[in-house]
């Protein structure tokens, strides 16, 4: 029994080895998609403690360094999406209309396959988001998929801008009317955004007057009363954290402008946003970014009338426009969605390939860090057989922090880190209805749908 | 002179566009210089296909152009068959949020008498929106408990069902499943293993009076019965008139239909979904059922297997030699069948050729209709599609889509959507 | 606790008492116990881990050890109990459970709720105030069966939401509510659980509510000591009870008892501790060896759970005379490979309590989610794994009355501290110790001891046939019907109950001589119970318990069906 006792340590050694890990790696003689600075030929790419330090043709190989010898094959940055629910064991805290405190990084499972799923399509970042039954719905967390790692901390990617879910349109609307509170319109979720920033704006006020106060000579007094959930209000009026807005009509859409606007607002990014393109001019014009399907619509009255050309027409009105999943089955297959730009609307390589790396980067306020191959970045590369904006694309390797995570070779069928000991290992789920999975951004919120457990088309 | 045969011409180009703009035209077709993909009889480099009465009355190389045929000059382009879908509820299902915009899923365990075709919309807007992308031919099929209703397959051209019909219809049997359905299944194991059990017993025992329904009908001429709807639909499937169209997924499950239809001797049997195919292969094999299987871009069914074990299913079975067809199971989004087929040929094994195939001869042949449908060859529907590249890839646009000589108009809400707000007018300022 | 003592007839009277009394009384009985003094004698001793006295008796008076040793002298008034080559060691002590505490009534049709993202503290399980202590129920039947498996003290909390209340310590014994409490306020008890349907529901909700609440409460404490030291001037403080119960614990006197039972449980609790500075204590922890590192950094203080995942019994392989190697189908290996897995899995739950061990962490056992009968089990379980026997005893002993800050009192068998004892007829961690013997707080309890197999063979209940089963339950009474039939070397059958419409599957039929048990699953409302019967069978009638899930213990009886 003392062998199982060293499994265990030996498990809990190699997750703490992986999560420490920047790796230090050279990728050769590949075609490199660095998106922002052009294609370049038979290029290598070195990358030193989990940074690329390096990117030029014949970089000899420092000793025993590791070489992947990339010839034939297509190496580009690790691919990013906006707008994810995977990693997370509860994604709506749907019993209020405005819950800003609460943090989906309170709920990060590490254990997820569909991370390791994710890396296996190149995808090494994702916005781990809140759901969107409410109008101001939690925080979210930008994740790296360090996948094999215990700890959910260790996914959390240090320096990452702070990002909070709002959501307008029939979600929250539908919240209100089945509970029978505001809202249950979309002129009343306007009035819950607004009542919800002045009464931010005046527990900002009361505190900043309080502590200005409490520093002076004899004072004696109560402070305000403490709320986390308006603290973090405060927080999105200061600037500090970015709105990324679940919305579909354009009326919405302009109507989130308008409002932040009149609080001083500036950091937005539209989420789905079917009719963004609609709005396309106003968006440009406020700086508002936007992150979209690739070609959902039709599953709800609100994107009734949008069209796949969503995208191209935003990025051609000067709108910076990522493509996301909102999916665990499509944040593997992201360089097959930006491709779908090239159908609908002519957009170049590099346009369609920046819709899934430093576009969806500058909308997570990380663009420092990830979404090119640029020196000083970090050594996140996802590597494809073909091109990946072709279908026969197929991700051979894909690396975080410069630390091999998904090799399509060596890599077992069964991925999982941890198993229940309590398991039945024969029943499947079957996936039958991969009709936009929309209920990811519903999830929790069964009994809130009365949801009939068939789990085939709605 | 000259001046009024001129406004006479531009006048009649212009109401020729108007009219183009929106309604689909018949008439003699010739599609020249193009490279055309027959499926069954190879590539014709350079060929000609001449469409008359809505069939293909020529395809070759040195064929004739008859006189006052529309010529559509298709330099640089490829001809396909018209590609189709295994299984989807176009027509039926507009907006999955909104009950009243749902029409595939009826109440009632054991109904197989609602039809699809009925209640198909044909002037759903997702129609015009697949079929610019080649999708010409779809299986709709209805959803539910047991036995949901009969499936139908369509062109996606026409003002009335009947004229989208294309004589396929076959029975739906929902096989009791013993897998969980989705994210939102919520039961435990044992009521899963409950569930099933409890729908098998159902299903027995409706076939079993089926089976004693066709046997009073037949031995009384029709005249010993009293109306049944229920089961007088499902006597063409006893009878081996009518195709049962076995929607089954799990390993496990996939066995027990097997047997099952083999005990009850069913006579054409179509299996659909076979998501876990690949596990039972070879017993499908030696049962020579062939399989339509998809959505190709999935999920796999379970935690531990490979993450692109959904990908491959389809080339694997077809590896083993199982008679494979593809479905998306979509509604808003079956124009995506052919990239499911290029997942199938990138990850699974099957060949490029092979995925074309499973989108276009093999599905034909399954259903029934592979005189009509499938493939380009002198006599068959002119049901096919235009496009500058290999079909699998996004970047290829799709230029010309005819259903039974039908040519279609390349619009839809999406392009035109595309055409007034790619640069709007008024732009921000209202001046 | 005060007892008139009764007069003291001489010894010689006190033997015709005894013989006059029941003897083999299981648990309390109305008649107060005629001494207040005990001698076990010719018993090893096992003080503490790693201390014995072969042979030697312990005398026990008032509650209180009086004497540990080879030569002690005994009273005339001691009862004597010949606890010949038995072993005695110090009571065990249970770190978490709800052991006589009631359970609070199922709301049944619960209206769906008005504005859900306000609801009143009751109903979002935001009860901090609640005092276990106006909850104990001394007759609940699982303080005699947990008494019974060798445990004396038990820290108990209330049912409820993610702030059920505050934990008391109460021994496992006595006969009003106030006889049971030994330490009030152990902890303030808590659990990542949201509340049904409204604010908080989910986890990160709970953990967003914690932290708002704790920094309310440490503003409401600052500016109560502000107002208390002057209170001329100042608005006065809200009164709030559910902020007052975390007073103590801002202050670092009581800790935070938090139930943690997967690893991801343990991190997030530890990140809420992280964030807000309370004293910690991780209760029924089962996957918790990953986060050892965290945990040592934090000085969090930890009771792992005693609840092991089932064993999977290997298949007996048929001895047949072919042995040919078939090649494995794909099939096959790949079950195999999974079942290797799970077997690895269910081996490092086994293991967690070495893990601990070797990582050099005190720690105390849970029975939040263990049955009485499965601790003995479990325990050699988790010995088998590599937990000494040593580190076993203390995480039931000094373990725990050290992280509860009680060992100045219970723990060990030293003069001086509490009568909790527990005597069991061989060591107590080889196979087939039974305990016989427990004293709580000096109060004795002698347990039955099942007849030995030596009427096996010659007394084979018949089972196959219909029974007609009755059980009694806080329900009320429930009829059911359970059917065996032979199958193959053993026995199948099924049950169904008035309380389901469902026909279940009975599973692990197992009888020996005339002792008969069974089990199966009762699904309902999306979850599903283990349900365990265990039965004595005297002719065409059986008596015994039926225990559903963690719900409790039941008596059941049964009758045949003739036919």
């Amino acid at each position: 029994m003392k062998k199982m006792i060293i499994l265990v340590f030996l498990m809990e050694a190699i997750g703490t080895l992986q999560a420490q890990d920047r790796g230090t790696i050279l990728i050769k003689g590949g075609t490199v998609l660095t998106v922002t600075k052009g294609t370049l030929e038979n290029t290598d790419v070195l990358i030193k403690e989990g940074k690329i330090s390096q990117i030029a043709k014949g970089i000899i190989a420092p000793a025993g360094v590791r070489v992947i010898d990339a010839t034939g094959l297509f190496v580009m940055p690790g691919i990013i999406d906006a707008h994810s629910h995977i990693a997370l064991d509860a994604i709506n805290e749907g019993t209020n209309a405005i819950t800003p405190e609460v943090h989906v990084a309170d709920a990060i499972n590490p254990f997820e396959v569909d991370i390791y799923r994710a890396l296996a399509g190149g995808c090494t970042v994702s916005h781990a988001m809140h759901g969107s039954a409410n109008s101001i719905g939690g925080q979210c967390q930008t994740i790296k998929h360090r996948y094999g790692v215990y700890d959910g901390e260790q996914l959390k990617m240090e320096g990452a801008a702070r990002t909070i879910k709002f959501a307008l349109g029939e979600n929250p609307t539908g919240h209100g009317r089945r509970d029978g509170v505001q809202p249950q319109t979309r002129m009343g979720v306007e009035f819950v955004i607004r009542e919800a920033f002045s009464e931010g704006k005046e527990y900002m006020e009361a505190w900043n007057s309080y502590n200005k106060q409490k520093s002076g000579k004899g004072f004696r007094g109560a402070p305000p009363v403490y709320s986390l959930r308006l603290e973090t209000l405060a927080d999105i009026l200061k600037g500090n954290i970015i709105i990324h807005c679940h919305s579909y009509r354009a009326d919405e859409i302009n109507m989130l402008m308008n409002v932040c606007r009149d609080f001083g607002i500036k950091k937005v990014v539209f989420q789905h946003t079917n009719e963004g393109f609609k709005v396309a001019p106003e968006l440009a014009k406020f700086g508002a970014m936007a992150s979209v399907f690739a070609d959902w619509w039709a599953y709800k009255l609100e994107v009734y009338y949008s069209t796949a050309y969503n995208a191209a027409i935003l990025a051609r009105n000067g709108v910076v426009t990522s493509i996301n999943s909102d999916s665990p089955d499509l944040i593997r297959h992201l360089y097959h969605e930006a491709g779908k730009t090239q159908k609908y609307g002519n957009l170049s390589d590099d346009e369609a390939l920046s819709m899934i790396t430093i576009n969806a980067a500058k909308q997570l306020g990380i663009e420092n860090r990830v979404g090119s191959l640029e020196v000083g970045k970090d050594g996140d590369v996802a590597i494809f057989k073909n091109h990946p904006l072709s279908i026969y694309g197929v991700p051979q390797m894909t690396l975080v922090d410069g630390v091999v995570h998904f090799d399509r070779e060596k890599d077992a069928a069964d991925m999982r880190i941890m198993v229940d000991p309590k398991e039945t290992v024969d029943i499947p789920t079957i996936h039958q209805a991969t009709t936009h999975n929309h209920e990811n951004c519903m999830q929790n919120m069964e009994w809130l749908l009365n949801v009939k457990m068939f789990g085939l088309n709605r | 002179m000259k001046k009024i045969i001129y406004i006479l011409l531009v006048m009649s180009v212009c109401s020729e566009m108007l009219a183009q703009g929106l309604k689909a035209k018949t008439g003699v077709f010739a599609l020249t210089h193009a490279t055309i993909e027959t499926i069954t009889q190879g590539t014709i480099t350079d060929g000609t296909l001449v469409i008359t009465n809505g069939k293909i009355q020529a395809v070759g190389t040195n064929v004739t152009v008859p006189s006052g045929a529309v010529i559509i000059d298709c330099k640089g382009l490829r001809i396909y068959p018209g590609m189709i879908d295994g299984g989807t509820r176009i027509g039926l299902l507009e907006i999955g949020q909104i009950p009243q915009a749902t029409d595939q899923r009826e109440t009632g365990d054991v109904i197989p008498q609602m039809k699809a075709l009925s209640a198909v919309n044909p002037n759903s807007v997702v129609i015009p929106v697949t079929r610019v992308s080649g999708v010409t031919t779809v299986i709709t099929a209805p959803d539910g408990g047991l036995f949901p209703g009969q499936a139908a397959l369509i062109n996606l051209h026409g003002y009335t069902p009947d004229q989208m019909f294309t004589g396929f219809e076959a029975v739906v049997l929902n096989f009791p499943s013993s897998g969980k359905r989705g994210f939102f299944d919520r039961r435990t194991d044992e009521e899963v293993k409950r569930d099933s059990e409890k729908a098998l017993k159902l299903l027995n025992d409706v076939w079993d009076k089926a089976t004693q329904y066709h046997k009073l009908d037949s031995a009384t001429r029709g005249k010993g019965v009293s109306y049944y709807p229920e089961l007088q639909s499902l006597v063409p499937v006893v009878r081996g008139e009518k195709a049962l169209m076995v929607e089954v997924n799990a390993a496990k499950d996939i066995l027990a239909a097997l047997k099952w239809v083999s005990e009850r001797k069913i006579k054409r049997v179509i299996f659909s979904g076979v998501s876990e195919g690949w596990r039972v292969a070879s017993d499908i094999v030696k049962a020579n059922i062939p399989v339509v299987t998809g959505p190709v871009i999935s999920i796999p069914t379970r935690d531990y297997d490979r993450y692109d074990q959904a990908y491959a299913n389809a080339g694997m079975m077809k590896k083993a030699g199982v008679k494979v067809a593809l479905r998306t199971l979509q509604t808003e989004n079956v124009r995506n069948l052919p990239y499911h087929a290029g997942y199938a040929a990138a990850y699974g094994g099957l060949s490029k050729e092979d995925a074309l195939r499973a989108i276009t001869i093999v599905p034909a042949e399954i259903f029934g209709v592979n005189q009509q449908l499938g493939s380009i060859e002198v006599g068959k529907s002119a049901t096919l599609f235009v496009c500058d590249g290999d079909p699998f890839e996004t970047r290829t646009q799709v230029k010309q889509v005819f259903i039974d000589g039908w040519q279609i108009p390349m619009t839809s809400r999406q392009t035109e959507l595309y055409e007034e707000f790619l640069n709007r007018e008024p732009g921000v300022s209202k001046n | 606790m005060k007892r008139i003592s009764p007069n003291r007839p001489g010894r010689y009277w006190i033997l015709l008492w005894m013989l006059v009394l029941p003897i083999g009384m299981y648990g309390q009985s109305e008649l107060e116990p005629v001494t207040r003094t005990y001698a076990l004698t010719n018993v090893n001793i096992v003080q503490a881990p790693g201390r014995k006295i072969d042979l030697g008796t312990v005398l026990v008076k008032d509650g209180l050890i009086i004497s540990v040793g080879k030569n002690v002298s005994i009273p005339p008034e001691a009862m004597i109990i010949r606890a010949d080559s038995m072993y005695v060691y110090a009571g065990f002590i249970d770190g978490l459970s709800r052991t006589g505490v009631t359970r609070p009534k199922e709301e049944t049709n619960r209206e769906r709720p008005k504005d859900p993202g306000n609801p009143s503290n009751e109903r979002a399980g935001i009860t901090p105030n609640t005092d276990v202590r106006n909850l104990l129920n001394p007759s609940d039947k699982a303080i005699e069966d947990w008494r019974g498996a060798g445990f004396t003290l038990a820290n108990v909390v209330p049912y409820g939401g993610m702030l059920p209340g505050q934990a008391a310590l109460i021994l496992l014994s006595g006969r009003t509510a106030d006889d049971l409490v030994m330490q009030t306020n152990t902890g303030l008890y808590s659990e990542l659980t949201g509340a049904s349907g409204v604010y908080p529901n989910t986890v990160i909700g709970v953990m967003a509510k914690w932290r708002d609440l704790y920094r309310k409460a440490v503003n409401s404490k600052n500016y109560e000591a502000l107002y208390a030291s002057n209170r001329n001037g100042l608005e006065r403080p809200m009164s709030d009870r559910v902020y007052e119960p975390f007073f103590p614990v801002i202050d670092q006197k009581i800790p935070v008892i938090f139930k943690a039972e997967k690893l991801l449980d343990v991190q997030r609790v530890l990140t809420l501790k992280n964030d807000l500075r309370f004293p910690l204590i991780l209760a029924e922890v089962k996957e918790g060896w990953h986060a050892i590192p965290k945990i040592k950094a934090t000085g969090s203080k930890v009771f792992l759970s005693l609840d092991l995942p089932e064993e999977i019994k290997k298949e007996e392989k048929k001895n047949d005379q072919k042995t040919e190697e078939k090649p494995k189908t794909p099939g096959e290996i790949e079950k195999e490979q999974l079942e290797k897995r799970r077997n690895e899995a269910i081996a490092s739950y086994t293991a967690q309590a070495a893990t601990f061990q070797k990582a050099g962490i005190v720690f105390g056992f849970s029975l939040l989610n263990t049955k009485p009968k499965d601790v003995h089990t479990n325990l050699r379980r988790m010995i088998s794994a590599g937990l000494s026997e040593d580190a076993a005893l203390a995480a039931l002993t000094t373990s725990p009355a050290q992280l509860l800050g009680m060992s100045d009192r219970v723990g060990t068998i030293d003069p001086g501290k509490m009568a909790n004892l527990v005597v069991s007829d061989k060591p107590f961690f080889s196979e087939k110790a039974k305990i016989r013997y427990v004293f709580v707080d000096g109060v004795l309890t002698k347990l039955e001891v099942k007849e030995n197999k030596k009427t096996d063979a010659s007394v084979k209940s018949e089972i196959e046939g219909t029974w007609n089963t009755t059980t009694q339950s806080p329900q009320g009474t429930t009829t059911g019907k359970v059917v065996f039939k032979k199958e193959g070397g053993g026995y199948s059958g099924n049950i169904s109950s008035s309380m389901s419409q469902e026909t279940m599957a009975l599973k692990d039929i197992t009888l020996e001589g005339n002792t008969l048990s069974y089990k199966y699953t009762l699904s309902f409302g999306g979850r599903s119970v283990e349900v365990e019967t265990n039965v004595t069978i005297e002719g065409d009638s059986f008596k015994g318990n039926t225990s559903v899930g963690t719900f409790g213990s039941f008596p059941i009886e049964g009758s045949k069906n003739p036919k």
